[in-house]
């Protein structure tokens, strides 16, 4: 110790010169101040900001040339022995050395901010958006980091060693290591994993360098090509350390399954086939978001990008993933009677996604309002076209060669076909709305649809293509919702919020039967298999409940309580083609947080996760 | 023979390489406690590397080093405690004031002489305010050697202190200062070229030539088997079986001869066993052996 300050004093001694310098560089902007023409809008201002300009430029040169300096001069100039022929420890020698290098660059941006900080306070912050005390945070550790990394390449390059190549490649490698560990974080989301992992690695390159530097004194000592190496191997195997133990972290984070979802969880489920998706968090994993895509078939389960926009064929049988990679999504297709996914080939734009029943078809809507359909099978655009202004609403294929487009605009919602055949976009109706982005449940085979206006409390059976109205099916009925089913019948909310009823009506709206549904604020149909439908409805502020009503005996056959549906995140207005299967909800009482599987003919109920 | 721990240092088997060159090739040798061992050889015989090994600079590739009993590499800074080291090129930064050194050198000893150091400098004629850089490379040695002693080593390490001293300085080193401690029992380690101003003092020599130590021993044993044997005629018949000449060469109208293994019997039975006839036998001068030795090209 007393030795290592003994060396830092003569190193202070040695370039007392730089602190004249710094003492000059404070003067100087109490002299442009007063300097007319150059001293800006205010005296305050003019040394708030040369003085930081003159302390962030100063403290950072210094900060370069002395860490290429301070020990890589002294071994190329063979001038090491002056220490190492004194009865001092190569610690010392190197503490010594690297602490008055660091109190210089430190000290140095002190002396010239000091003073300017005494006169002007905290002006900084009227035209910086950092206090001063953060600027100066953000500017030493630059500094100090700048300082240790010139030392690094200084011993390296005076060295005249051909090992640099070495170091070369291993500085590559160690770059395209923490460039893996970040992409792969990435996917997650997981900033604050990556800040940490980013943390650690800068920590752990810090630690490289500082307890290299003594060791490559007290294994090189005089000798500037065994400091290059002693250092070399000592800053490279501890970065080689660290990363393993990142990549170690990391691989633990990304190991996580859909059981150790427990945190901030979202969930998706198709109405009719096997597949639902799961992403969340894990305890311990920080912010790193883990997605899952779920075959309730055999119980297995793919991981997939953190990306809720999954598309379910409405055939059940397939979904699309986009996995998100540099702003664009590059999308795959599962199907539930293939292994592996397929790649369709394309990349779009991360928005507006539809596929077609089958899944053989995919409509894309770019953010220029271009849309553009694909054959997933030919992996080839069959049109594409650019849509009239107009607020986009919703789009779904009609039939494999045709997308149905309802667009809002100021007066009415206008009514859309793209036609792959003939590459044309024809308006083929309207419908006056004085709200904006409803969905109009269409019937099965699209060609009418159900408009629940719950403010004009009013629903109206209308021509799916041209928007004519064909029936009006209920009025002044307090109504909540409506939608065709499966087979073409329509069902529909209404009644008061203590004692709301589901109406059945034929598919050309004459009423079949009325079943009382109990207090319900509001509801959504989830789905039906023929013979029973399932509704999601609140009964009380943010207090849910699935109920299965049994449509042939008119009664409610099933119920569960205080859950979440988890929704089928389907944006096709049609009913599914294939029967309801077991629906997923939410269980967050008791601090539970489960997703659990609910199979509304039998009341079974599995936990997912 | 000295027991190890009568030796101020030991070097066993030193090996040093520099890629694929190899600088020192196992050397040993011992230096005895208050001797005076002077290392010969020309430049790049190895040297500098094998004296930078010695003082815990630099590890060998293979081999050992011992000061004062203790492994020059892992006890490098106590040993420096007991020992004063001139180095062959001078290192000490050149911004500083020769009183800087002096004061910065004083805290790192637990023994320092102040008084000693400005009594030298002031006795070499080197200002204690001059910079360093700025002096000459024979007051550069000055200095280093000033400073090497206030600490009253032990053992004194001179890594050719001659090198850019004039005579009156180089004189002045030997004879007043290396004799001085010499006498008063400090070991000294000297590499030098100087061979005629450490003749006086030195105990033993040793001679490196392409990293091998060719030649270890005693001053005086060494001179009294090295003789120039000049005959006054040609053709000379020397049974090599008796002496071993090193060299042979005309001389005159006669012929020169140097002998490494010389002994006035072997030598007169010879002479009348072969007739040689007039011949003149001169001891010579360590400097003339190094010569002969090392091939005469230096």
């Amino acid at each position: 110790m007393r030795n290592a300050l003994a060396i830092a004093a003569r190193e202070f001694e040695e370039k007392r010169f730089v602190a004249y310098a710094a003492v000059a560089f404070a003067i100087v902007p109490f002299i442009l101040s007063v300097i007319p023409g150059i001293n800006g809008r205010s005296p305050q201002e003019t040394i708030a900001l040369s003085s930081l300009i003159f302390a962030t430029g100063f403290g950072v040169a210094l900060a370069v040339m002395s860490g290429a300096s301070f020990v890589g001069r002294d071994l190329s100039d063979n001038r090491m022995s002056f220490y190492f022929s004194r009865p001092v420890a190569s610690a010392s020698i190197w503490f010594g050395k690297l602490t008055a290098g660091l109190l210089m660059v430190v000290g140095c941006f002190a002396v010239i901010i000091a003073p300017a900080w005494l006169v002007v306070g905290e002006f900084w912050k009227s035209f910086w958006s950092l206090t001063l005390a953060e600027s100066t945070k953000y500017v030493l550790t630059i500094a100090l980091a700048l300082f240790l990394i010139t030392h690094v390449i200084s011993t390296f390059a005076r060295s005249r060693s051909p090992l640099i190549v070495i170091d070369f490649a291993a500085a590559v490698v160690c770059g395209l290591a923490i460039r893996y560990l970040i992409v792969l974080l990435a996917t997650g989301w997981a900033v604050e994993v990556m800040k940490w992992t980013a943390t650690a690695l800068a920590l752990a390159l810090a630690v490289g360098i500082v307890a290299g530097g003594a060791w490559q004194l007290e294994r090189g000592r005089t000798d500037r090509r065994r400091n290059h190496l002693a250092l070399s191997q000592f800053l490279w195997g501890t970065m080689a350390a660290a990363l393993l133990l990142a990549a170690g972290y990391v691989g633990w984070v990304l190991s996580v399954t859909p059981g150790d979802l427990s945190i901030d969880f979202h969930a998706t489920r198709s109405t009719s086939g096997p597949f639902a998706m799961i992403t969340g968090r894990s305890p311990g994993r920080g912010d790193y978001h883990a997605g899952f895509l779920l075959n309730t078939d055999d119980g297995s389960s793919v991981r997939i990008g953190n990306l809720s926009a999954v598309v379910y064929t409405r055939d059940g049988r397939s979904v699309i993933v986009p996995r998100m990679e540099g702003g664009v999504a590059n999308l795959w297709i599962y199907r539930r009677d293939l292994k592996k996914p397929i790649d369709i080939g394309l990349t779009v734009e991360a928005q507006g996604l539809f596929v077609s029943d089958d899944g053989g078809r995919v409509a894309t809507l770019s953010s220029l309002n271009i849309l553009s359909v694909y054959d997933v099978a030919q992996k080839r655009s069959l049109a594409s076209v650019r849509l009239p202004d107009g607020r986009y609403m919703r789009a779904f294929f009609v039939s494999p060669d045709v997308v149905r487009l309802y667009l809002n605009t100021k007066e009415k919602l206008k009514i859309v076909e793209l036609d792959v055949r003939v590459r044309g976009l024809r308006e083929t109706g309207s419908l006056a709305t004085a709200t904006f982005a409803r969905i109009y449940p269409d019937a099965p085979a699209a060609h009418m649809l159900v408009r629940p206006e719950r403010g004009a409390d009013v629903v109206t059976l209308n021509d799916a293509r041209t928007g004519a109205l064909i029936t009006t099916l209920a009025s002044g009925t307090q109504v909540k919702t409506a939608r065709f089913l499966r087979d073409g019948r329509i069902a529909i909310v209404d009644g008061p919020d203590s004692a709301t009823v589901l109406h059945i009506l034929s598919a050309a709206g004459a009423p079949q039967r009325d079943i009382p549904l109990g207090p319900a604020r509001s509801s959504i149909f989830v789905g039906d298999d023929g013979t029973r439908c399932v509704l999601a409805v609140e009964t009380a502020a943010g207090v849910g409940q699935l109920i299965a009503v049994d449509l042939n005996r008119g009664v409610i056959a099933q119920r569960v309580d205080k859950v979440v549906w988890v929704p089928s995140g389907t944006l096709d207005p049609r009913p599914p083609i294939e029967p309801l299967r077991d629906v997923f909800y939410g269980d967050y009482s008791d601090r539970k947080n489960h997703i659990v599987s609910w199979n509304p003919a039998t009341g079974g109920k599995r936990r997912i996760i | 023979m000295t027991s190890m721990t009568d030796n101020a240092i030991g070097i066993c088997d030193l090996t040093v390489r520099y890629g694929r060159t190899l600088a020192v090739d196992q050397v040993s040798l011992s230096v005895a406690k208050g001797s005076v061992y002077a290392l010969v050889g020309r430049n790049g015989a190895g040297k500098s590397s094998l004296v930078r090994c010695l003082l815990g600079e630099q590890k060998p590739e293979h081999g050992t080093s011992m000061l004062l009993g203790e492994d020059a590499w892992s006890h490098r800074a106590a040993l420096m405690q007991r020992i004063g080291i001139v180095t062959e090129e001078a290192d000490a930064p050149p911004e500083m004031k020769v009183s800087s050194i002096a004061r910065f050198c004083s805290r790192l000893y637990d023994r320092w002489d102040q008084g000693s150091v400005e009594t030298r400098l002031q006795t070499f004629g080197v200002p204690m305010s001059s910079r360093f850089g700025s002096l000459s490379k024979g007051q550069k040695k000055q200095v280093s050697l000033a400073l090497a002693l206030a600490n009253s080593p032990e053992l004194l390490v001179l890594d050719d202190p001659t090198l850019g001293l004039d005579v009156v300085a180089r004189r002045s080193l030997f004879e007043e200062v290396i004799g001085d401690l010499a006498d008063r029992g400090t070991t000294i380690f000297i590499t030098t070229h100087d061979l005629s101003g450490v003749e006086t003092f030195a105990d033993r020599v040793g001679m490196m030539e392409n990293g091998r130590l060719v030649l270890d021993e005693e001053v005086d044993a060494l001179k009294s088997r090295f003789r120039r044997i000049r005959f006054a005629t040609q053709p000379v018949a020397i049974d090599t079986a008796v002496l071993r000449t090193t060299v042979m060469r005309s001389w005159g109208a006669g012929a020169e001869a140097i002998v490494s293994n010389y002994d006035d019997l072997a030598f007169e039975r010879m002479r009348s066993a072969s007739n040689i006839g007039a011949a003149e036998v001169e001891a010579m001068s360590l400097e003339e052996i190094f010569i002969a030795i090392s091939g005469g090209k230096s």
